[in-house]
């Protein structure tokens, strides 16, 4: 009964709804498969009171900048390679908190195959920093196939 | 003919609301609020976490005398632009004197040089203790002024 009214639909769709569902179908997997191979990062920084005082965690999972004092400013690198044998077009989304502290030197590139590249994260603990906060965030770094770049 | 008249109607009725929005808002602004620059966007981030980039705040005019040290004011700021653009800065007034007014940026650890009161161009508007700040409305500014710097 169900496989019938599933047929029935299918039938019932004109040619161009069909190849719109499939281009839909395809597109969404797309996103889907960019989303699920995408890195993710957890940033996080806790303020200190004081004066330069660094406390770095060399955590590797995420992106942890530690404990900064304002006027102070952590940096953490995440290398990127691509081991396929197309171009990736690399995009950095990053959301929370500490997303007005935090720079990256660069949001978007395009990754040849075989390459390596560095992508940069520097957090600058500004005066007006609330002490004992911890602000934190969530990093997306994207990977797009490109074989046309 | 009627099909079609109905479509040009349409288009007429989308476009008198969109520059109603885009014309229309800004020169309402202007008038309420009595400065030239009634909207200014955040571009960067020495005011956080009061102002956030990509802020969008509203600017009103405010007479020398009403102005009061802790006031987050919009001064023209043409040090180090090329000749003929306008730059803005939004920052907190941390002292008065009689001919220049020193602000600061709260997330700054140094103040800015003297500003005379003709280069005041306003005050944010405020919503209780906090300016009035409209979330993510600014990125348009952030965007082309990177593209300009690019």
């Amino acid at each position: 009964m169900d496989e019938e009214v599933k047929q029935n639909f299918w039938q019932k769709m004109t040619k161009g709804e069909k190849i719109l569902a499939i281009v839909l179908a395809v597109g969404f997997l797309f996103v889907f498969y960019i989303a699920l191979d995408a890195n993710k990062y957890q940033a996080t920084v806790h303020v200190i009171a004081g004066e330069g005082k660094v406390g770095v965690n060399p955590t590797t999972e995420r992106l942890d900048f530690g404990d900064l004092s304002p006027g102070t400013s952590a940096i953490r690198r995440v290398d990127i390679e691509n081991g396929t044998t197309i171009s990736m077009y690399v995009a950095i989304v990053n959301f929370g908190s500490i997303n007005d502290l935090m720079t990256i030197n660069k949001s978007s590139f395009t990754l040849s195959p075989g390459k390596k590249d560095v992508i940069e994260f520097t957090v600058y603990m500004p005066a007006s920093a609330p002490i004992d906060a911890t602000l934190t965030g969530r990093v997306f770094i994207f990977k797009i196939p490109g074989p046309w770049r | 003919m009627r099909k079609f008249l109905k479509f040009i109607l349409n288009i007429v009725i989308y476009a008198a609301i969109v520059g109603a929005i885009v014309y229309g808002l800004p020169y309402y602004l202007t008038k309420k609020l009595g400065t030239n620059y009634p909207i200014a966007a955040i571009t960067s981030g020495s005011m956080w976490p009061v102002l956030h980039i990509g802020d969008l705040v509203l600017i009103q005019k405010i007479a020398k005398e009403d102005i009061k040290v802790g006031d987050i004011i919009v001064w023209q700021n043409a040090k180090g632009l090329p000749a003929g653009r306008q730059g803005f800065t939004i920052h907190r007034v941390t002292k008065l004197s009689e001919k220049t007014l020193v602000t600061k940026g709260d997330g700054n650890f140094t103040a800015d040089e003297p500003v005379r009161y003709e280069d005041v161009l306003g005050r944010t508007l405020m919503r209780g203790k906090d300016p009035l700040r409209i979330p993510y409305m600014g990125y348009i500014s952030v965007w082309a002024a990177l593209l300009r710097t690019n």
